[in-house]
């Protein structure tokens, strides 16, 4: 990308550390689609819903998903900045929603389209010029 | 109707646990070093005391998220619980030393932008 300097300084956002970041969206979307699944299991009570949902193959998805996610992250933030984590780590958010759209038929409004859109561009200028 | 400091103390409340779960984070790779395949690595981190504090950060924000979520509507909400991007970034550069280009810093500003948007969609959230 022109403007960034990349020859002057090593390279932040090696392979392993950009193995990582997609490890962490993977598994953060995987994680909140399995949530969103069990969520939604008929109950009478709140005690049944919980015994219910924890009965489901697809609860222990989500939290294997979320225990793996806390290590890719901590992997990421061992290999770059906090700062430029957070900042890439957004992605996840537009992940959870595409995906949202895409199996749970979740509305997309033009607002919301364009937020994504900020991040997604945020994402790759702060990414690409690291 | 709750009032308008209970919003605004959740909120801050809210940004201030992601804040410490987030600096907790970034302590307890510091104490472990960078990431090998081992388990010596993980349990260097989990032997350390900041990622006790990541932890307390996690409960912390998930009692003010549940407390907050029964009154407080979904859109700010979310937008509250990401702009924790601003305070993060500031500590990092203050404690970490951290520095980012101007071309990075376009793209945190644009990503806030984007937080915010999403947090006005009249859409149904995801989460509600």
């Amino acid at each position: 990308m022109p403007g960034c300097q990349r020859y002057e300084r090593p390279k932040i956002l090696t392979t392993t550390a950009v193995i990582f970041w997609i490890l962490n969206i993977v598994l953060d979307t995987t994680g909140h689609l399995a949530f969103k699944s069990v969520a939604t299991v008929g109950h009478t009570t709140e005690l049944e819903r919980w015994k219910k949902m924890l009965a489901l193959p697809t609860m222990w998805l989500g939290i294997v998903c979320f225990v793996f996610e806390f290590v890719a992250w901590l992997a990421l933030l061992s290999l770059i900045p906090l700062s430029l984590a957070l900042i890439i780590g957004t992605m996840n958010i537009v992940a959870v929603m595409l995906a949202g759209k895409l199996l749970f038929a979740e509305q997309l409004d033009g607002m919301r389209i364009v937020g994504m859109s900020f991040i997604v561009i945020g994402v790759a200028l702060a990414g690409g010029c690291a | 109707m709750k009032s308008r400091r209970f919003y605004i103390l959740g909120f801050a409340a809210l940004a201030l646990f992601d804040t410490i779960t987030q600096i907790s984070f970034k302590f307890a790779t510091l104490h472990a070093g960078e990431f090998s395949l081992q388990l010596s690595w993980l349990r260097h981190v989990l032997l350390s005391l900041p990622i006790y504090g990541a932890m307390l950060g996690y409960l912390g924000s998930f009692i003010t998220w549940m407390t907050l979520l029964k009154h407080a509507p979904i859109g700010p909400a979310f937008a509250a619980s990401h702009l924790e991007i601003i305070t993060v970034l500031l500590i990092s550069f203050v404690v970490f030393g951290e520095r980012l280009n101007s071309a990075q810093l376009l793209g945190a500003a644009s990503i806030v932008l984007g937080v915010i948007c999403l947090s006005m969609s009249k859409a149904k959230h995801p989460d509600e």
